[in-house]
C-alpha cells in the first residue's frame, strides 16, 4: 500500500483542537464581479490579438498556447518546466541561465537559428535524441513559423 | 442466475448522500451484509440503507454483501491512492469467504463513523496491548469507540493489509461464510458441519446439493455474528499469496477512473488560490484592477490567509489570479533562510552537549563505553525539507447551502475531512456529506485538511458549487513538508571493530517513535536523544515519515563503522544482526541477489542498507555507476520480509514505487527557505525522477511469519538513500553526509 504514515499524534492534536472551535473566518474582502448564471462579457472584443496588425505574430501568439504550460517568453521571466524563451532566436542551445538541461541538449552544439528551431519543434526527440522536452512536436509548418515569429516579436519587447 | 464475467470489476465509488443515510430502512429485495465480529452487534439494518440499496442486495455483515446474481461485494474501509489496497483487502475477505473471485466487486466504505479503521486507533492508543491471538475477533470494541471519537478512518502507516485486512477483512469473510452455512443448514435441514463453501456456492457433498450464496443471503443476515470465526491456515489459502490482478487497473488504463479533481456538478464554478508565501502571514491588500475585468471572473476573495479568484473556468481563474498584486503582513518567519536554519540546528545540538535534549531510548552506559573504546567514530548528517509532489495537485470541491454542505475530494481520512468541513462551517458533521474519490497520490499529503477547509470557506462565501484546484506552484510552496533535520552520531568500537557504544542526537521527532532506534543491532550501550527546533513551516507525514531521515542517517553511520573497523558493509551488518534469524535471512537474500562478492566494473560501486519499518524487514543493495559527471543508479536489489505478502505483485510494485519516490528525494529532493518562503515552485526546480533514470529493480520476498504481517507502502523507501550513498562511497571513497546528491560535487 501506500503510503503513508502513522503520524497520529499531530492528527490528534489538530482534531481535538478543532472541537468546539468557532467556524473559520469568511472573506475580509469579497468582490463580486458578476453573479453566477449571468452572461460573461464577450472577451474576444478586447483580445490583445485583435489589436495587432501582424497576423502571423497574432497566429503565433495563439499557437503558443500549446507551449505556455512549460514556457514563458518574458524578459527576466522565470524558467518553468521548460526554459524562458526570451531572446532564444540566435542563442546557443542550453544557454538559458538556471535551467537544468538534458545532457543531450547541452552537448548538441546547436545554435537556435529559425531553421534549427523549426526543425527542433517539429519533433524534439528526433532532432535531439535524449532531450527532456517531451511535448511540443508541432507538425504544421505554418504553426511552427508563426510560433517562431511570435517568440521573436515578444523578445523584442 | 445471471452469469457474470470478470469484466465490470471496477470498484464502485461510494456516493453517500445524506438522503440515502436517513432514508427509509427498507431495502429492496433485502441484502446480506456482514458486520465484522469485532462489533458487538450485527449492524446490517443500520448500514444497509447506506451500502446495500441495490435491487436484490443483502448485507451479511458490515463488510460483505451478496446480490441476487451471486455477486459478492467487499466493502473496504480504506482509500485507494494507487497502492492497490482495494484488491489486497478484497482478496483477504474473498479467500476466507470462499467466494468466486471473478464475481467479487469492491465498494469503498462511506465516510461514516461505523466504518472507521479502528485498528489504527488501537495501535496509537495502546500500542503495547497484548492481543493473545493476533486475529482475536472480539478485541477492539473499546477502541472502536475511541477511534470513532477521533475521527479515524485513515489510510496510512502502511497499515491497511496488516491491520484492517488481518483483523477485519478476513474475520468478516470467515464470519459471512459461517452465517451462510448456518442459514443453508437450516434450509436444508442438515448439520452445518456437513456443509462447505466453494466458489460462492454452498455445497452439501452427501446429497450432492449445491446452491449459490445468494439463496441464503437474507437468512444469513438473521444469524448471530459468530464469536470467533475460524480462519484459514496458509495451506488452505486460495487467493491470499497470489498475484491477483488489480481491480482498478482497467478504469485507470482507459481513463474512466474518477479522482477528486474530476468532480463535476451542474453550475459548478472554479477557484484558483494563492496563499501568503510565508506561512502565517495574511493578505493586507490586493490590487485587483486587471483581474476584475478579465474574462470569466465571478468573484475575487481576500480570505485573509489566501486569495481566491472564482471564475467560469479554471484557466480564467488562474490567469486572473496571476494579475493580482498583493501585499502581505510581516511575520517572524520572514527572516528565516535555509542556511540559518541549519546553523540553528547546529547551535541547538551544540548546546545540548552530552546530556541535553529528550532521551528517547537508553541502555547501558555510553559515556563509559565510548571513553574506553579503541576506535571512536563521529559523523553528522543533514537532510532537507521535502514536498510530496503528488501527481494530482491538491483540490477540493464544495457546495454550501441551506445549512448543509457537500464536499468532494480524495482524502486519506474521509471522516477527518468531513469533520474539518463541519468545523469550518460551524455545523454538525451529520450535515456534511463527504464524497471520496480516488487519490492521485497521497504519500501523507492527503491526510491534511487544509484544502478541504479552504474549499469549504470559498464555497460558503459563494453559496454555489466551487471546485478549488491548486496550481503546481501552490502545491510545491504550500505543502506540509517532511522536516529538514540534522543528526549527529558518536560510536565506539573495541579492538576487533565491534560497536560497543552508539550515541545519537537529532532534531525533530515526528513519528514513528522507533524510527531513530536500532534495537535489532547488537550494541550493548546506546543512547538516543532528540531536540525539537520549531519553525513556522508546516510539517507533515511523508512516505515512511521519520524513517525517511533516520534510515539514511543510521545506515550511513553503520557503513562508516564498518569502514572504520576495516570490514565489508554486508559482513559488518551480519555481525550486528547475529542471532536474529529473520533479519539475517533478509540481509543475506539481498546480498545473494546482488552477487555481493562479484567484482564490478571500474568506477562502479555496491552499497547495502537494512531498515525494518512498519512491520516489514527490508534490505536493499544499490549498484551505482560513478564514471560520469553525476551518479547513475543502475540497479536496486530489494529483499523484504512482510510476514506474508498477500498480493506479491502488489507488494513488489510498492517496493518499486518506494524506490522511484526515494530516489527522487535522494538525487534531487530539496525544499529550501528564503526570507521565510519556499524557493521551489514546480518540477523545473523540484524535479521528479525521469523514466530514463529509473534503475532496474529486482524484488525478493520472504514470507517469514504469516501471523504477523508487515506493511508494503513505506518500508521499501528508508534503505534506498543509504544503499545509494554507501555505493557511492564504495566506488569513490567519498562519503555523502548531506542530501540531495545534486548538491554534491563529484568532480
Amino acid at each position: 500500500m501506500t503510503v503513508l504514515f502513522r503520524a497520529f499524534a499531530p492528527i490528534l492534536v489538530v482534531t481535538l483542537a478543532a472541537c468546539g472551535s468557532d467556524p473559520a473566518p469568511g472573506p475580509t474582502e469579497q468582490i463580486v464581479v458578476r453573479e453566477s448564471g449571468t452572461e460573461a462579457p464577450d472577451s474576444d472584443a478586447t483580445s490583445p490579438a485583435a489589436e495587432t496588425n501582424d497576423s502571423l505574430i497574432a497566429a503565433g501568439k495563439a499557437a503558443f498556447n500549446t507551449c505556455i504550460a512549460c514556457h514563458v517568453v518574458e524578459k527576466g521571466g522565470a524558467n518553468r518546466v521548460g526554459p524562458n524563451l526570451y531572446g532564444i532566436v540566435g542563442q546557443a542551445a542550453a544557454s538559458v541561465e538556471g535551467f537544468n538541461y538534458s545532457d543531450a541538449l547541452t552537448s548538441s552544439g546547436i545554435t537556435w537559428t529559425k531553421e534549427e528551431l523549426d526543425s527542433y519543434i517539429a519533433n524534439p526527440a528526433a532532432r535531439v535524441p535524449g532531450t527532456t522536452m517531451m511535448a511540443g512536436a508541432i507538425t504544421d509548418t505554418g504553426r511552427r513559423e508563426a510560433i517562431i515569429a511570435y517568440i521573436e516579436d515578444a523578445s523584442a519587447n | 442466475m445471471t452469469d457474470t464475467k470478470t469484466s465490470e470489476t471496477a470498484p464502485k465509488k461510494g456516493k453517500w448522500t445524506r438522503r440515502a443515510f436517513i432514508g427509509a430502512g427498507v431495502v429492496a429485495g433485502g441484502a446480506l451484509v456482514i458486520g465484522v465480529a469485532v462489533r458487538p452487534d450485527n449492524p446490517v439494518e443500520r448500514l444497509s440503507p447506506m451500502v446495500a440499496r441495490g435491487k436484490g442486495e443483502q448485507l451479511i455483515n458490515a463488510w460483505v454483501k451478496v446480490d441476487a446474481d451471486n455477486i459478492v461485494t467487499a466493502i473496504i474501509p480504506h482509500v485507494e491512492m494507487g497502492q492497490g489496497v482495494f484488491t489486497s483487502l478484497a482478496q483477504m475477505l474473498a479467500d476466507e469467504l470462499d467466494a468466486d473471485w471473478s464475481k467479487v466487486r469492491i465498494l469503498e466504505a462511506p465516510a461514516d463513523a461505523k466504518y472507521v479503521s479502528h485498528d489504527i486507533g488501537r495501535e496509537f492508543l495502546a500500542p503495547n496491548l497484548e492481543v493473545p491471538a493476533i486475529l482475536e475477533p472480539t478485541v477492539g470494541g473499546t477502541f472502536l469507540q475511541l477511534a470513532t471519537a477521533m475521527n479515524l478512518q485513515i489510510t496510512g502507516g502502511s497499515f491497511s493489509v496488516r491491520g484492517t485486512g488481518q483483523r477485519a477483512m478476513r474475520v468478516a469473510g470467515a464470519a459471512a461464510k459461517e452465517m451462510l452455512i448456518a442459514a443453508a443448514a437450516e434450509e436444508w435441514n442438515v448439520p452445518a458441519g456437513e456443509l462447505r463453501a466453494e466458489n460462492s456456492m454452498i455445497l452439501h457433498d452427501k446429497s450432492s446439493k449445491s446452491a449459490p450464496f445468494a439463496d441464503f443471503a437474507a437468512a444469513a443476515a438473521e444469524q448471530g455474528l459468530p464469536n470467533k470465526p475460524k480462519l484459514k491456515s496458509p495451506k488452505d489459502y486460495k487467493l491470499m499469496g497470489k498475484a491477483m490482478a488489480r481491480h482498478d487497473i482497467p478504469e485507470k488504463s482507459n481513463g474512466t477512473a474518477l479522482f477528486g479533481i474530476d468532480a463535476d456538478l451542474p453550475g459548478m464554478k472554479y477557484a484558483a488560490v494563492k496563499a501568503a508565501p510565508v506561512v502565517g502571514a495574511t493578505v493586507e491588500s490586493m490590487n485587483v484592477d486587471t483581474a476584475k475585468s478579465m474574462p470569466g471572473v465571478l468573484q475575487i476573495l481576500n480570505m485573509g490567509d489566501f486569495i481566491a479568484v472564482v471564475a467560469d473556468g479554471y484557466w480564467q481563474a488562474q490567469q486572473a489570479l496571476g494579475t493580482i498584486d498583493a501585499k502581505y503582513s510581516k511575520t517572524e518567519g520572514d527572516t528565516l533562510n535555509q542556511d540559518a536554519l541549519f546553523a540553528r540546528y547546529a547551535s541547538v545540538l551544540d548546546e545540548a552537549g552530552d546530556e541535553g535534549g529528550d532521551v528517547e531510548t537508553e541502555q547501558g552506559d555510553v559515556t563509559e563505553a565510548f571513553a574506553n573504546a579503541a576506535t571512536k567514530v563521529e559523523a553528522e548528517y543533514k537532510v532537507p525539507f521535502l514536498a510530496h509532489a503528488t501527481m494530482e495537485p491538491m483540490n477540493c470541491t464544495a457546495w454550501v447551502r441551506d445549512g448543509k454542505c457537500d464536499v468532494w475530494s480524495g482524502h486519506q481520512a474521509p471522516l477527518m475531512a468531513r469533520k474539518a468541513a463541519a468545523d469550518t462551517l460551524g455545523i454538525d458533521t451529520d450535515d456534511v456529506t463527504y464524497h471520496n474519490a480516488y487519490l492521485g497520490g497521497g504519500f501523507g499529503r492527503r491526510s491534511e485538511n487544509d484544502a478541504i477547509i479552504m474549499a469549504t470557506r470559498i464555497a460558503k462565501a459563494t453559496q454555489y458549487p466551487v471546485k478549488m484546484i491548486w496550481s503546481r506552484e501552490e502545491d510545491t510552496m504550500q505543502d506540509h513538508y517532511r522536516p529538514s533535520a540534522t543528526s549527529r552520531f558518536q560510536a565506539g568500537l573495541d579492538k576487533d571493530g565491534n560497536a560497543v557504544s552508539w550515541s545519537n542526537i537529532h532534531t525533530h521527532l515526528f513519528d514513528p517513535q522507533e524510527a531513530p532506534t536500532v534495537p535489532y543491532y547488537n550494541i550493548a550501550n546506546h543512547k538516543i536523544r532528540k531536540i525539537d527546533v520549531p519553525t513556522h513551516l508546516r510539517f507533515g507525514p511523508w512516505r515512511s515519515v521519520d524513517h525517511s531521515q533516520h534510515g539514511y542517517f543510521i545506515e550511513s553511520f553503520v557503513d562508516e563503522l564498518a569502514h572504520a573497523a576495516g570490514k565489508d558493509g554486508y559482513a559488518y551488518r551480519r555481525e550486528l544482526l547475529a542471532g536474529s534469524k529473520r533479519h539475517l535471512a533478509v540481509l543475506d537474500k539481498a546480498a545473494e541477489m546482488s552477487g555481493w562478492d562479484k567484482p564490478l566494473p571500474e568506477g562502479h560501486g555496491r552499497g547495502i542498507a537494512f531498515v525494518p519499518s512498519f512491520g516489514t524487514i527490508v534490505a536493499e543493495v544499490a549498484e551505482v555507476d560513478m564514471t560520469g559527471a553525476k551518479p547513475k543508479v543502475k540497479k536496486i536489489y530489494v529483499a523484504a520480509d512482510p510476514g506474508f505478502a498477500v498480493n506479491p505483485d502488489g507488494f513488489a510494485a510498492q517496493m518499486e514505487s518506494s524506490i522511484a519516490y526515494g530516489l527522487t528525494a535522494t538525487l534531487y529532493g530539496e525544499i529550501s527557505v528564503k526570507n521565510g518562503a519556499v524557493q521551489q515552485s514546480n518540477f523545473h526546480d523540484y524535479p521528479i525522477l525521469r523514466i530514463n533514470e529509473m534503475p532496474e529493480v529486482e524484488v525478493g520476498i520472504i514470507n517469514g511469519d504469516h501471523k504477523r504481517l508487515g506493511g508494503a507502502g513505506e518500508p521499501g523507501l528508508p534503505p534506498l538513500a543509504p544503499a545509494v550513498t554507501n555505493a557511492i562511497f564504495a566506488a569513490t571513497g567519498k562519503r555523502v553526509r548531506e542530501l540531495p546528491l545534486s548538491k554534491v560535487d563529484f568532480a
